[in-house]
């Protein structure tokens, strides 16, 4: 018989003797810990309880553990409060109604990142907005949360800024920390791991946080591409993530480009990131973003017309934060003003995102995020090499110049230092046709529009 | 039991004893208070089970015994008695009050079935000033959150160390923390500092009892329990004792809430500084908003705010100002709160960046400080 028997038992037997409302008081929240040689060890949620239990019903719970198992002699009462967890839950939620009005207070950072995983729990999957854009990312993170460690390890998420990243891993670390088997999750951003690691070295206990990552089960490390260069902290990182996944514990990483992008990343850490999952989030499409908007506007508790909703969706294309920042602001004139806006004014708020310099796509944006992403210097670019490293990155920037601005080929050819508009053509097509080929070179257009449009 | 007492005496211990009871329906036997003859003393016990109060009162005793009564019951009683000497004595469980010419009988309960108060035995005490302590909890006991969603918040923070105690209270918007110095160090204290986090209730009770009587209170700790003692002024033996269940968690990290940077630093008058905030929220609509510009070149510090549907007011005050000139909006409830609990005239306010945390505190006195979050700026 276990202790979870045996203390129903007693239960079953004390039930008889005393009233209703004792046994419930009293009662309430009791087990057996454990046995000890001669001895039961009985955990109560209060003082009372202890010497209530202790004075009244030590003898008749000794001996009804007596005639179950007859080596008991003894009984020991302490005191173990809990009982909370099922409380918070519920409240939980009341406050976050009672926030409603108070929606501009703003608290003490500390209070809203949990001490232990560092993880906010706002982010949540329930308010995860699922679109085409991101449902992979999405239900690998979902398969992550309820097998950890064993499905996709490592978990590499990469997308453009403000597309919920670090919504989706501190989702995964969320679910995991408040599941049943009370796993230890630990958040840290790609900044704090360097920090740390520089003071350990400085005070020399850079065993201290070793330590302290080697005991989790779960290590999320965001904006992981801040590792790039930083040679001591990735031959740390290396080991933490050796020591790591030798035990299956899980690691979830994310960047804004897949690993194989991260310049200045050592070859031994690529290969491992390479080998669990990689998932991308592309951009939200229109549908998306107007599901997005409409999740926002329920957590605010606020309703706005269809039509400027849709207007936000269709001209608001960056990323998800822009989406909310154009929410909040109309929100500001909502609050100062005290109606609703409705299109007119719409257009005339958020001319700023609308027509913002940053999101048109220019030559210069483009050649600019060209040489960026390829770490050339932009005048390398328009230079008449055919250095293999220069030559590519030139026929990518005219074939986006092609694509997305509608460049007339001369035009284009005149822009690269006279070239014959036949090159600017072979240019072109050639990255067209590899583009339907090759699977990476899609992923590098990808980002690189991406990163043209998003400032 | 028979014993004989004066009405007065009882009836100041009565209510305090009835303050924590109320209705309580799953046992109804906490709706009393247990009477009990000890030595040359009855005692007067009531308990929620999270708090318990043990209160002595100096009485003739003639025989010994106890009874369980009603609380509120007795109290209402006894108030209604004229101010005589009153015999009260237990007669198969039932409680005989005769006062002058005024006879009653009280049906009353076993003392078997009432709850047994945890005992301190050879807990670690320390001692010192029972006004000074109260006081002190005054300033910040209501700042201490009301939601159970983060248990650890809803109590006050206790911090002993060998010369001075700390009490902190936080709602997560805004935070009070009071020191009192010691000029005599806690003798009792061993090297290793106590603390704990006790309900805001409790707290409250404990303020509420011990504010009005000097002496040196007592503090006994154990791990799920604290009691506060008061000694009598009579004779050497406890007057009241307050004995509560404490909050388990940790208390989060508050020091590094306390911003030690600042961009504005500003001295102005505390009272009228608080009249234009009690006036300015008059227009501060739903949201409680009340929009505070700091002006460096004018030296001044102007207090806004606006609703659609009332209207708008607007006062300046001339202050003192070091640093940028900054606009800050805040809940009005909060910044008075924090001015409310403020003594000195002059008053320090301090503010870190926008939309950063912003202090509040005495001029000339360290001991108070009041953090305060602002609201989102528009």
């Amino acid at each position: 018989m276990d202790n979870h028997e045996l203390w129903q038992s007693v239960l079953a037997q004390m039930q008889l003797n005393i009233s209703k409302a004792n046994f419930a008081t009293w009662f309430q929240n009791t087990q057996i810990i454990s046995k000890e040689e001669e001895k039961v060890i009985i955990s109560v949620p209060n003082a009372f309880s202890k010497e209530w239990l202790n004075n009244k019903y030590y003898k008749l719970i000794l001996k009804t553990i007596f005639d179950q198992d007859n080596s008991i002699k003894g009984l020991e009462f302490v005191i173990n409060p809990r009982s909370l967890e099922k409380k918070e839950i519920k409240e939980v939620k009341e406050n976050t109604e009672s926030n409603k009005i108070d929606v501009e207070q703003l608290k003490f950072d500390e209070f809203k990142v949990n001490k232990e995983t560092n993880l906010n729990p706002r982010y949540v999957f329930e308010n995860f907005v699922v679109g085409s854009f991101n449902e992979l990312a999405y239900a690998a993170a979902l398969a992550v949360s309820e097998n950890v460690g064993n499905t996709y390890n490592p978990l590499f998420i990469y997308g453009g800024v403000g597309l919920g990243k670090t919504h989706l891993i501190q989702a995964i670390g969320n679910k995991i920390s408040d599941g049943p088997k009370k796993k230890k999750v630990k958040y840290i951003s790609s900044e704090k791991f360097v920090s740390n690691i520089i003071s350990g070295i400085r005070n020399h206990n850079i065993d201290v946080f070793k330590a302290s990552l080697s005991s989790i089960d779960v290590l999320i490390i965001d904006d992981i591409q801040f590792l790039a260069g930083k040679n001591k902290t990735q031959e740390e990182f290396f080991h933490t993530f050796n020591s790591l996944y030798e035990k299956n514990k899980q690691i979830i990483l994310s960047s804004d480009k897949p690993p194989n992008a991260i310049a200045e990343l050592e070859e031994r850490l690529r290969s491992r990131f390479e080998g669990g999952m990689i998932i991308d989030i592309s951009l939200p499409d229109y549908e998306t973003r107007l599901a997005i908007l409409k999740t926002k506007l329920q957590e605010k508790s606020l309703a706005l017309p269809e039509d400027v909703l849709e207007y936000i969706a269709s001209n608001v294309k960056k990323n998800i934060r822009e989406l909310e920042g154009a929410l909040n602001s109309l929100l500001i004139y909502y609050k100062t003003n005290g109606n609703i806006p409705n299109l007119e004014t719409t257009k005339k708020l958020l001319k700023n995102f609308v027509f913002s310099p940053f999101n048109v796509a220019s030559f210069k944006k483009i050649v600019e995020t060209v040489a960026k992403f390829y770490n050339l210097e932009e005048k390398n670019i328009f230079n008449p090499t055919r250095r293999k490293e220069v030559v590519k990155p030139r026929q990518i920037a005219m074939f986006l110049l092609r694509e997305e601005l509608k460049y007339s080929f001369p035009a284009i050819a005149r822009k690269f230092g006279g070239k014959d508009h036949t090159t600017v053509i072979y240019a072109y097509k050639k990255i067209q046709k590899e583009n339907e080929q090759n699977n990476k070179l899609t992923e590098e257009l990808n980002l690189i529009k991406q990163r043209v449009y998003s400032g | 039991m028979k014993i004989e007492v004066l009405k007065e005496n009882l009836k100041t211990n009565l209510n305090i004893t009835e303050r924590i009871v109320g209705k309580n329906l799953s046992l109804p036997i906490l709706n009393n208070v247990l009477i009990t003859t000890d030595n040359n003393f009855l005692s007067l016990v009531s308990t929620d089970l999270e708090i318990a109060i043990k209160l002595w009162i100096l009485v003739k005793i003639i025989k010994n015994g106890n009874i369980v009564v009603p609380a509120k019951f007795l109290s209402a009683f006894i108030s209604s008695l004229p101010n005589e000497k009153i015999t009260m004595e237990v007669k198969d469980q039932n409680l005989y009050i005769e006062c002058k010419n005024i006879k009653t009988q009280i049906q009353g309960y076993s003392s078997e079935d009432f709850p047994i108060i945890p005992e301190f035995k050879n807990a670690e005490y320390i001692e010192l000033d029972s006004k000074k302590l109260c006081m002190g909890l005054a300033q910040i006991i209501d700042i201490a959150s009301t939601s159970q969603s983060r248990p650890e918040i809803s109590g006050v923070y206790f911090s002993f160390s060998k010369n001075a105690i700390k009490m902190v209270a936080t709602d997560s918007f805004r935070l009070g923390e009071k020191n009192i110095h010691l000029e005599e160090p806690l003798k009792n204290i061993k090297e290793k500092d106590y603390s704990f986090i006790l309900p805001q209730k409790s707290a409250r009770e404990v303020m509420n009892i011990l504010e009005n009587k000097e002496g040196l209170m007592r503090i006994y700790f154990s791990s799920n329990q604290v009691l506060f003692e008061l000694p009598m002024k009579e004779a050497a033996h406890p007057q009241v004792q307050i004995t509560s269940r404490l909050i388990e968690g940790e208390y989060p990290n508050y020091q590094d809430i306390i911003p030690t940077k600042f961009k504005t630093h500003v001295v102005l008058k505390k009272d009228e500084f608080l009249n234009q905030i009690k006036t300015a929220s008059l227009f501060s609509g739903k949201v409680n908003e009340v929009k505070i510009s700091i002006n460096k070149e004018k030296q001044e510090i102007e207090v806004f705010a606006k609703s659609g549907d009332v209207g708008e007011n607007r006062s300046s005050l001339p202050v003192k100002v070091e640093g940028d000139s900054i606009d800050v909006s805040f809940n009005y409830k909060y910044l008075i709160d924090g001015l409310l609990n403020i003594k000195s005239s002059e008053i320090i306010f301090d503010i870190s960046k926008e939309e950063g945390p912003c202090i509040l505190k005495p001029v000339g006195d360290s001991s108070y400080i009041y953090v305060v979050m602002p609201i989102k700026s528009m």
